[in-house]
């Protein structure tokens, strides 16, 4: 029985590895943009704060399948021909960034007012308050909240397999639909879909426990 | 003469999208009767997952864990496939409705078990060791003493769960269920229509969400207003 997925093992294995690609472009180019909005949402003046706050409700309000179908149809639209992999990525990007943002907007915001105040009586230039007390105390209070959202975005990179990218599930699929061994092939691709996750949920249990900051 | 394009390119795509109305009006209601199909399910799923997991011997605890592991650890979609490919092999045939409800049920029932008990746990101990000392049951002091606070916390992260498992109902467009995304889709397809038509699908996900975040605002307020 278990034979079909071991001889499919390595074509699985192969799209692992692009799912592994896809997520780690979409994590850290997410994270980065994230990182950027969620600052200006956060310290920016009131246009600013304003624009950061409508991107964060559109993009969490609407499903990420839905954001890539848009990305999909939207790059031919205006006369880019981007491939699949482009078109899922940037929206992937766009919308994960969006729960990035919201995250580190509002871990930078429950740093106490207090301790702006003091730093700025110190005399402390505004980039220098940020680097030196926000941000160290912030990211701390962030990074929990963000580990849950990387594993989500890379469960999420499965979805590209609806809009026609080649990754693990689209190979799933193909493999499922030569053999008929629904069974075997997706509890397979599943065990290494966990292997992926597994190790990431467990790290944000284990900080979840120790970056408390009271205040 | 480039005012008059953009004149003729908006009428154009009204009048493209209003056409298509009745197509995503009915889209829309498949979408918003997988949602109201998979809530029940998935809350009481929860519920049924949280007393083994508070207080179940090691074996069920232990068994309860690792399928809520397993359900955070993949992703969704395949949970779906697995239904949808896999019972037919042992000679059901349910209908890809029925497959992509219990699929979202079975995944957010695990994510909702979780919730409440980071609810229930997150209310003093010492509150149950109260309780219990001035000689109420360890039920009572969960239905009046835990139970209103647990509530109370449970909201917020409810409501956020809730609107994750409205926008999940998106996946069940991949085993073929003819909902919103799946529709807006087809009319691309069949239309040569461009981009547009998904604005306008993700307008309705972003109507349903925004209306279920409001609500539970509302009742967090309430509730809070009545503790």
């Amino acid at each position: 029985m278990p034979d079909v997925l071991a001889k499919n093992l390595p074509y699985l294995l192969s799209g692992a590895v692009m799912t592994l690609w896809l997520s780690l472009a979409v994590v850290s180019l997410s994270t980065a943009l994230g990182f950027i909005i969620g600052t200006l949402g956060a310290v920016g003046g009131r246009t600013t704060r304003a624009f950061v706050t409508a991107y964060i409700f559109i993009l969490r309000g609407i499903p990420v399948l839905v954001v890539m179908f848009l990305g999909y149809y939207a790059f031919p639209a205006f006369g880019y021909r981007a491939n699949a992999y482009v078109a899922v990525g940037a929206a992937q990007i766009v919308y994960a960034g969006a729960f990035v943002a919201e995250i580190v907007r509002s871990a930078i915001l429950s740093v106490p007012a207090g301790q702006i105040a003091a730093a700025r009586g110190l005399g402390m230039p505004r980039a220098k308050i940020l680097m030196h007390v926000v941000f160290p105390q912030a990211v701390r209070l962030a990074i929990p909240p963000l580990l849950n959202t990387s594993l989500t975005t890379i469960k999420q990179t499965s979805y590209a397999s609806v809009v026609g990218a080649w990754e693990l599930t689209y190979a799933a699929r193909e493999v499922v639909e030569r053999t008929l061994a629904a069974f075997q092939i997706f509890l397979g691709v599943m065990a290494i879909y966990f292997c992926i996750c597994y190790p990431l949920s467990a790290l944000s249990r284990w900080c979840e426990g120790r970056f408390v900051v009271a205040h | 003469m480039r005012a008059a394009t953009r004149m003729d390119y908006a009428a154009q795509v009204t009048s493209f999208l209003l056409g298509q109305m009745p197509k995503l009006l009915a889209g829309f209601a498949v979408t918003l009767t997988v949602a109201v199909a998979a809530i029940p399910l998935a809350l009481a799923f929860g519920m049924l997952l949280l007393a083994p997991r508070l207080s179940g011997r090691g074996l069920i605890r232990g068994a309860v864990q690792a399928y809520i592991e397993v359900m955070r650890g993949t992703p969704l979609l395949l949970q779906i496939y697995l239904i949808y490919f896999g019972l037919p092999l042992i000679g059901l045939f349910p209908s890809e409705f029925t497959c992509g409800v219990v699929g979202i049920a079975l995944q957010h029932g695990a994510f909702l078990c979780e919730l409440y008990r980071g609810a229930i746990e997150s209310v003093s101990q010492r509150q149950w060791e109260a309780g219990r000392a001035i000689g109420m049951t360890r039920l009572a002091v969960f239905r009046y003493a835990i139970l209103p606070q647990a509530l109370m916390k449970v909201l917020g992260p409810l409501g956020n769960q809730l609107i994750v498992l409205i926008k999940d109902t998106s996946l069940v467009s991949a085993i073929g269920v003819m909902e919103l995304t799946l529709t807006g889709k087809m009319v691309i397809e069949r239309s040569a229509a461009s981009f547009e038509i998904f604005v306008a699908v993700a307008l309705f996900y972003l109507i349903v969400t925004a209306a279920v975040g409001a609500g539970f605002r509302l009742a967090e307020q309430r509730y809070a207003g009545r503790l």
